[in-house]
């Protein structure tokens, strides 16, 4: 949502400073600066630097938990066997495709609801809460009720579906459960909305105007104007969406009701479960952390990916066009 | 001209129609879960209320410790929602208004930190938690809420740099303290992004159920992480899961964020745009 803000602040920070203040009051003012700044810093390198990089060496040991007297280097090992590890492989490939199908397609749907309500309809706030509060509703909340949704014997999409003639299905067995999890994240879909409508909102009339008497009709104009000064804003949460998606935690584990942890071989067992079981369950906290770093990576690569890919995609108001 | 009008309103009368559809797409799940919260245990699941069992709500707050739960939940709420609010507020005005070498650098941290993923963090941070003695203690929530949170820090910056300074020159040259300017100019007009920072904080701190699963022993769970694994069986028989208690204790746990959300709804909107978009 900030990306817009993000790029301003960054290019404000480019222009150069002129001394305003004599010496002595400027160190005063450093100072408070640096004051106000300080719970923030302070927290930051005890609670966030030092942990990553304590974090970073216990994955080149054997740390189980418990072992700090017997502490052990032993290399890049633990990184080694997250890339043989097929299960955490498959995980993490099985994490990227849901990501890759799941955060695009919840963006879209959110985006295009925005659009719907842009219309100036009657209710508007009240479809906006309808649509918007699938997201509000903590993740634990919305995974049982997709978890009571999804039961096959008695479930209520099942009794929904029986309702109609159909047969039973098995929502979170091998065929359905990948598709059933993607569904059950869309619901979450409206949590872009106030964003994308206040985004929809600021576009200039006089554009849609110059358009109109030009001869576009509403398509056209959707095409050439709406979506291009829209990207910075799908933009900005796609990129969060995909950050989000890689961690996917809770989800797979409320829709299927625990029995995540006894199965790993299931569609919907997600890297971070595996990392999870290995560190909580399995107390093989070396290894854990590796498979951490590991998934830090690939964030990273697929964010800088996004990034790059902005050239091609994204619209920003250069001023100069 | 006449032909034109009708395809308009035919076009209007298709608008509401997808509309009104997919608001009924997007709220059957919560509704029918409301519906089968209310169903006897006894039936099958159902489309449409079948019953009114308000007795499920009861037995959900007491099959399990909910009381002790909802304690925990709302000590973890209360101390984030405080302190995040409050320093976040402080670093964002320290990033907004007030000058020092290193600013550039440490802001372009932030908006980093922004983008890190939390779990690269929260492992290690655990296990340092661990070797200090904060397990088992609210320490890790009240560390968090000083440091403030990236985010909203972020939010805080952008709504007190639009801030128009005659008001701060003014009060500095009446002598104000520059915390007395952040406190007594600055706090009174940014209603808005304080509401929204607290509703977020809160809606995010109610919800989270893996920092207390990692931080805390399962008796000081809050509700978040004891309703993942609660079990609401008929008694003397654990094979049998009473799904619409479940479901009714599920909706309890909902409605505070429901609330919030619409205590905040109004501010919502105007500190989102406000802050976030403008710049």
């Amino acid at each position: 949502m900030g990306q817009v803000a993000i790029e301003q602040s960054v290019v404000q920070k480019a222009r150069p400073k002129i001394r305003l203040l004599p010496r002595k009051q400027s160190k005063r003012r450093a100072l408070e600066f640096y004051l106000f700044i300080s719970p923030w810093f302070i927290v930051f390198v005890l609670f966030g630097i030092i942990p990553m990089l304590w974090g970073l060496y216990l994955s080149f040991t054997n740390y189980t938990g418990y072992n700090f007297s017997h502490l052990r280097f032993i290399g890049a090992e633990n990184y080694h066997l997250v890339f043989t590890d097929s299960q955490a492989m498959q995980a993490l490939a099985r994490t990227a495709v849901l990501t890759f199908i799941g955060v695009p397609l919840g963006v879209i749907i959110g985006f295009l609801l925005a659009v719907l309500l842009n219309n100036k309809v009657k209710g508007l706030s009240m479809y906006r809460t309808i649509f918007y509060l699938p997201a509000i509703l903590p993740t634990v909340a919305s995974g049982l009720i997709w978890q009571m949704m999804y039961q096959t014997d008695g479930g209520i999409l099942n009794t929904l579906f029986g309702f109609f003639g159909m047969k039973p299905i098995d929502w979170m067995g091998y065929g359905m459960a990948q598709p059933s999890f993607i569904i059950s994240g869309l619901w979450g879909a409206g949590g872009g909305l106030m964003i994308y409508l206040a985004g929809l909102k600021g576009i200039p009339q006089s554009l849609i105007e110059s358009a109109s008497i030009d001869g576009a009709n509403y398509w056209r104009q959707f095409i050439h104007i709406t979506i291009p000064l829209m990207t910075p804003i799908l933009f900005f949460n796609l990129l969060m969406g995909l950050i989000g998606s890689f961690q996917n935690f809770l989800q797979p584990l409320l829709l299927t009701g625990l029995s995540l942890t006894g199965d790993p071989i299931q569609p919907i067992y997600l890297y971070m479960n595996h990392a999870w079981i290995n560190i909580f369950v399995f107390d093989r906290f070396g290894y854990g952390l590796a498979l951490l770093w590991v998934l830090f990576a690939v964030i990273l690569i697929f964010a800088l990916i996004v990034f790059w890919s902005q050239k091609y995609w994204v619209h920003y108001e250069s001023g100069e066009d | 001209m006449v032909a034109g009008k009708t395809k308009r309103q035919f076009n209007r009368i298709t608008l509401y129609i997808v509309i009104i559809l997919l608001c009924l797409i997007f709220f059957y799940p919560a509704f029918v879960v409301f519906a089968n919260s209310l169903r006897s245990y006894t039936s099958t699941s159902t489309l449409f209320f079948n019953g009114f069992h308000w007795k499920n709500y009861l037995l959900a707050v007491t099959m399990i410790p909910f009381g002790s739960y909802l304690l925990h939940s709302l000590a973890i709420a209360g101390i984030s929602v405080i302190g995040t609010t409050m320093m976040s507020g402080v670093v964002g005005f320290g990033f907004a208004r007030l000058y020092g070498p290193g600013k550039n650098v440490l802001f372009i941290i932030i908006l980093a930190t922004m983008m890190l993923p939390g779990i690269v963090t929260q492992v290690p941070q655990f296990l340092i938690y661990h070797r200090i003695g904060f397990i088992n203690t609210y320490w890790p929530w009240v560390v968090g809420a000083i440091g403030g949170s990236p985010f909203f820090i972020f939010l805080y910056k952008q709504f007190f740099s639009n801030i128009p300074k005659e008001m701060e020159e003014a009060a500095r040259i009446d002598g104000c303290s520059t915390f007395g300017i952040f406190l007594r100019i600055f706090i009174p007009v940014s209603v808005p992004v304080i509401t929204t920072v607290a509703v977020m904080t809160f809606q995010g701190s109610w919800g989270d159920a893996m920092s207390p699963f990692m931080y805390l022993s399962s008796n000081m769970w809050p509700l978040a992480t004891a309703l993942i694994s609660a079990t609401y069986t008929l008694n003397g028989n654990a094979n049998v899961v009473l799904y619409p208690v479940l479901e009714a204790a599920a909706i309890i746990f909902a409605v505070p964020s429901i609330i919030t959300f619409f205590v905040g709804q109004r501010y919502l909107v105007e500190g989102i745009v406000t802050t976030g978009l403008k710049g």
